[in-house]
């Protein structure tokens, strides 16, 4: 678990379409304390992602400074510590098991085989996969392959966990059991957690606090501590005043 | 709460496979029903014109006795394997190239169409022009003609690759070389059968073709040869034991592979 520090982030995409560069995001400073569930909120386009992307490494190409946990994410390559990512898409190798998937993570950071299945069993028995170990991935919904993603993520042992919209291809109901089961994991573990969404509804029932973002180039509009009592509950009435107003934010609509 | 609770989950249907393949029954029914029409034509018409089954497979049996067939046919298959194995070894490494990159598609891709477009006859021709009638200019006119099917299907495969797997591999840590094997090599590897698939299905036709113009054995030279002696039984059995050889190669070479490799694929599961 570690903290993450981002100072004057500035992400500018090159293209044919965009020969002067596209702004993604523009002197973004964001600051994440160890245990910190944090939401990142904003319309699609406005940049979110590519922090994710900066963060997991992927888009190593940037300006400002960005650490976790006091290191800084490379510019060349690879990330000095480990990232649990989990994705819109389930992304999952459709010819490996649900067991084995979760092997070739471990495998790739590194983790000692003699731990693997003690690993993999246990995650899979906390989203509920206990029975689905040996099935193969389009064996399973759309909803049971996001919990592999997310048992995947967390059975790496990560020091920040990264999620980018990863209930917003589910169903709502759905989504809901899935966005409880998130938050007793996260209770129990206490990762590090940036999540990247639009819906204004399950940002305000995660997170401890939302980092609202303005449409490109993104910008930090607004910081929101939400001072919801955990475990939270959806019949909250709070929340519900609360994910109206975040959405004034959003919308850049003022709050009377 | 950590219960499934969605309600639509597919049973797995690997669990219950039949042991005999589906369909095996007309599949058979059909193989029967043409030697059955094969015999009525060869009734209808002289057996000088359509020899029936059963001359046909004595005159196979005579040249398996003699030797002539053992013979040639180890010849006509060193050189397709020969030529198979350089046709896969040029369309994989042309195909990965345009795949990957736009500048080698741009380049290539009409190229490849002309070379698809040509008749295998013109290469055949002006290979043994070049080279003379030798195993050489065999061996390259066959797989000349035979690598662009290949390399199409190899570029088709590279450009359908997942990025956003590979993606995942690299957050976690995969290395570049893990994320080949383990990630992109997967992925190409329906569309290698397929080219591999392809490839055979024509090299087994320009062969022959090559053994008639231009070599002195091989099945294609004792199918020109019979026809020369206007020996139709002999014509008809090369014919056959070439289809069953064929379609040997396809059942218990291609087919297990395949069924190997991708058993996790729900369209190959019926």
């Amino acid at each position: 678990m570690a903290a993450i520090a981002v100072q004057g982030l500035t992400k500018v995409f090159r293209s044919r379409a965009h020969p002067d560069g596209l702004v993604a995001l523009d002197n973004v400073d964001l600051a994440v304390a160890d245990h910190e569930f944090v939401c990142l909120l904003g319309p699609s386009g406005c940049g979110k992602s590519t922090i994710l992307n900066v963060l997991s490494g992927l888009e190593p190409r940037y300006a400002g400074e960005v650490t976790v946990a006091g290191r800084v994410v490379s510019h060349s390559s690879g990330h000095p510590f480990r990232v649990g990512y989990v994705f819109q898409e389930p992304r999952l190798l459709p010819w490996l098991t649900v067991r084995r998937n979760i092997e070739f993570v471990l495998d790739s950071e590194g983790v000692p085989r003699s731990e693997w299945r003690e690993r993999t069993n246990a995650w899979l028995n906390r989203v509920g996969l206990r029975d689905f170990a040996e099935a193969h991935p389009h064996e399973l919904s759309g909803g049971m392959q996001q919990r592999t993603a997310i048992a995947r993520a967390f059975a790496v042992d990560p020091e920040i966990l990264l999620m980018d919209e990863p209930f917003s291809g589910l169903d709502e109901l759905t989504a809901r059991t899935m966005r409880e089961l998130l938050l007793e994991i996260w209770l129990e573990t206490r990762k590090t957690v940036i999540f990247v969404t639009h819906n204004c509804f399950e940002a305000c029932f995660l997170a401890d606090r939302i980092v609202v973002f303005s449409p490109r180039p993104g910008r930090v509009r607004k910081d929101i501590n939400i001072d919801l009592d955990r475990p939270r509950n959806y019949e909250d009435s709070r929340l519900f005043e609360l994910s109206v107003s975040v959405t004034h934010y959003v919308t850049g609509k003022q709050v009377s | 709460m950590a219960l499934v609770t969605e309600s639509e989950f597919r049973i797995p249907a690997s669990r219950k496979r039949l042991r005999i393949p589906e369909g095996l029954s007309i599949r058979v029914a059909s193989l029967v029903a043409l030697v059955i029409v094969w015999q009525l034509g060869s009734l209808a018409f002289s057996a000088r014109y359509v020899p029936g089954p059963l001359p046909t497979f004595s005159a196979l049996w005579d040249l398996a006795q003699s030797g002539v067939l053992p013979k040639h046919f180890n010849v006509t298959m060193i050189r397709m394997l020969v030529s198979f194995t350089i046709a896969m070894l040029i369309g994989l490494a042309i195909g990965t190239v345009m795949g990957l990159y736009r500048r080698a598609e741009q380049a290539l891709d009409l190229l490849v169409m002309v070379g698809l477009t040509i008749p295998g006859l013109c290469y055949i021709i002006v290979a043994f022009m070049w080279l003379g009638l030798n195993d050489r200019a065999a061996v390259l006119a066959i797989a000349w003609t035979t690598f662009p099917a290949i390399a199409i299907n190899i570029w088709q495969g590279v450009k359908a690759i997942d990025q956003r797997l590979i993606d995942m591999a690299r957050v976690f840590g995969a290395s570049g070389w893990r994320r080949t094997a383990r990630v992109v090599v997967p992925q190409v590897l329906p569309y290698l059968m397929a080219a591999a698939r392809f490839g055979l299905g024509i090299i087994w036709k320009v062969t022959v073709l090559v053994e008639l113009l231009g070599r002195s054995d091989g099945i294609g030279y004792m199918l020109n040869y019979s026809f020369q002696m206007f020996n139709m039984a002999d014509v008809f059995a090369w014919t056959i034991f070439f289809t069953i050889v064929m379609l040997a190669i396809e059942l218990a070479v291609l087919k297990p592979i395949e069924r190997r490799l991708f058993l996790w694929r729900p369209e190959l599961r019926a």
